[in-house]
């Protein structure tokens, strides 16, 4: 993706969550991850994705 | 009050003898009109403030001759890189070549500015009365009345014919007119601090988000020369900005980055000040016999340091204008291209400077959970990373300005250098002892034919023109014909033999052809110059 684009979608995204409030960013989150999930070709392309952002936090609540 | 004296209208005063006012005053000057400055503190500013002067000032700066004394003092850069806690997550570089004639960047404390653009303004017969506030301003139909109260004596008025008010963020000029700027201020608060230490460090921008010297901030470092750093540091939001400032809440913090980043030689503090972004404009730069231009007229984020840099812009605008307008060589409308253009510029700067400052300092809990998010996948995923880049600072195109002329030739010519885009530069050999095509702007409007043959002699000639025909690479200089000695100027334009382009005093594209037709080219240099001169033939030639 074009660095404008990304760049667009990332401040979209961030208006969005500042509309619907902080109770209710994840749940937007969650959808937007979700259906973004669900254009991807497979699996092998989301799961990586997903272990690397969870050792990134720390798997520790 | 001396009114009894009888009044001389000044063709310009500039209230405000900041960089902005003087380098307006200096580049008047280039273009035969002595200005008047008006300061209402005693000399230059104290602090670095704006520090980073972009490529394109450097080229306006050199209309006046300010540009070498800024680039031998100054530190040029081409790059930055950005740390998330204490990963290397960015690392840009701007666009920049051995043929460039100014690095992208040079940082210098803004004092330096000013003093080489008073030098600059006063070569140009320019008077500046410092420790002068204003006081009242008067309208009428052909001039300003300026009421003006020196620190020490009488007060006295001051007649000018325009009135330019570059007094920064705090105008006065726009209070006596009752104008105001309108649009965002956001709450996160910078502490800016400039400490004296050696480095060896190369010049670059660095920047560091959560660091473990000071956890949950981030912290801009930029160098400046006489063995200075700037620090810029971003405050938590239940912090109290005067408290803040103070050097017992700020020395801690710079100690421990600079233990950090292993900066171990001694240190001290120079000048402490604090900051929050704001993007406003006022909606017109033009009040009657009144023009705003720089702070005065609009307030960028610090992020991509568009504030100096823009202001200049507005002076390199309206300098120009300013001249042909007092010198009966244009009318009054042309000034209103000032407002369209360098307002469209400032609206741009504002949307380019929220940008930076939603990702420097976050102003709500989604633009903070989504940073936090872009810096932590940057540090193994290097498609997020262009999020980090800083914006810097560029010239913004007058795409759809009045000013600009048709281009019926778009298709046989290339999209770099388009009307309304500043004009590419270029590396020449040149028999007036130029190095690039930029230094050939700034005063005159500028006819750039490329071709292998000067045109030929009889062809009219206009006050206020410079022609030059750019000979191909093989070829040997002779006067008004550099040649292109790397071919870079053909390829940047998008030139074939014969093409031909019409450029602005302030080196921005008017108009060009791919093969011109006199009648044609007559046309619009007729309309943006006046009448031809007419020559004996034996001038001509």
């Amino acid at each position: 993706m074009e660095a404008e684009d990304l760049d667009r979608s990332y401040t979209a995204l961030c208006e969005a969550m500042g509309r619907v409030g902080e109770g209710k960013a994840s749940l937007l989150l969650a959808m937007v991850s979700l259906a973004l999930i669900a254009r991807q070709g497979s699996a092998e392309d989301v799961l990586p994705i997903i272990e690397s952002a969870a050792t990134s936090i720390g798997e520790t609540p | 009050m001396s009114m009894n004296e009888r009044p001389q209208i000044l063709p310009v005063l500039i209230v405000g003898g900041g960089p902005v006012g003087l380098t307006l005053a200096a580049l008047l000057g280039e273009q035969g009109m002595a200005a008047t400055v008006i300061e209402a503190d005693e000399g230059y500013c104290t602090g670095s403030r704006a520090i980073c002067i972009s490529r394109r000032s450097l080229e306006i700066l050199g209309w006046a001759g300010i540009d070498r004394p800024v680039v031998e003092k100054g530190l040029g850069w081409t790059s930055g890189r950005s740390f998330y806690r204490t990963t290397e997550v960015l690392h840009f570089r701007m666009p920049s070549g051995p043929d460039d004639r100014f690095a992208p960047m040079v940082n210098i404390q803004q004092y330096y500015v000013e003093r080489y653009a008073h030098e600059a303004a006063l070569r140009g017969g320019a008077t500046v009365h410092w420790s002068t506030r204003v006081v009242g301003l008067r309208q009428h139909v052909g001039h300003v009345e300026v009421e003006l109260q020196p620190a020490e004596g009488e007060p006295f008025v001051l007649s000018a014919c325009w009135v330019v008010a570059c007094d920064g963020g705090r105008s006065t000029t726009r209070d006596l007119l009752g104008v105001k700027l309108e649009g965002v201020q956001y709450e996160g608060r910078y502490v800016i601090v400039d400490i004296e230490q050696e480095t060896s460090r190369p010049v670059e921008r660095l920047a560091w988000f959560d660091p473990p010297s000071n956890p949950g901030s981030t912290i801009l470092m930029h160098r400046q020369p006489d063995n200075v750093w700037r620090i810029d540091y971003q405050l938590r939001d239940d912090e109290d900005p005067e408290e803040a400032i103070r050097p017992e809440r700020v020395l801690p913090r710079v100690r421990s980055h600079l233990e950090m980043i292993g900066e171990t030689a001694p240190w001290k503090p120079l000048w402490i000040s604090i900051y929050n972004a704001k993007c406003l404009t006022l909606g017109d730069y033009r009040h009657g016999r009144v023009l705003f231009a720089g702070d005065a007229a609009h307030l960028v984020p610090i992020f991509g340091v568009r504030g100096l840099n823009s202001g200049l812009d507005d002076v390199g605008n309206l300098a120009w204008k300013l001249a042909r307008v007092l010198g009966g060589r244009a009318g009054e409308d042309l000034l209103c291209s000032y407002t369209e253009e360098r307002l469209h510029a400032a609206r741009e700067n504002i949307a380019y400077g929220a940008k930076s400052t939603e990702f420097m300092a976050p102003p709500n809990f989604a633009f903070r959970l989504m940073r936090d998010a872009a810096l932590r996948l940057s540090v193994e995923d290097e498609t997020v990373r262009s999020l980090i880049n800083p914006r810097q600072s560029a010239p913004v195109g007058y795409v759809n300005s009045s000013l600009r002329e048709v281009d019926d030739d778009a298709a046989r010519l290339g999209r770099s250098a388009l009307p309304g885009l500043p004009a590419p530069d270029a590396p020449l050999a040149s028999a007036e002892g130029w190095h690039h095509l930029s230094e050939a702007f700034g005063r005159n409007f500028v006819l750039l034919r490329f071709a292998a043959d000067a045109p030929f002699a009889g062809s009219p000639r206009y006050e206020g023109l410079t022609e030059l025909t750019l000979l191909p690479a093989d070829d040997v200089p002779r006067p008004g014909c550099p040649v292109d000695a790397e071919g870079l100027a053909r390829e940047r334009y998008g030139a074939p033999e014969g093409a031909a382009w019409l450029i602005r005093p302030d080196g921005y594209v008017l108009a060009r052809w791919a093969s011109p037709d006199p009648s044609a080219l007559a046309t619009v240099l007729d309309r943006h110059l006046g009448a031809p001169l007419r020559l004996a033939a034996s001038e001509a030639a």
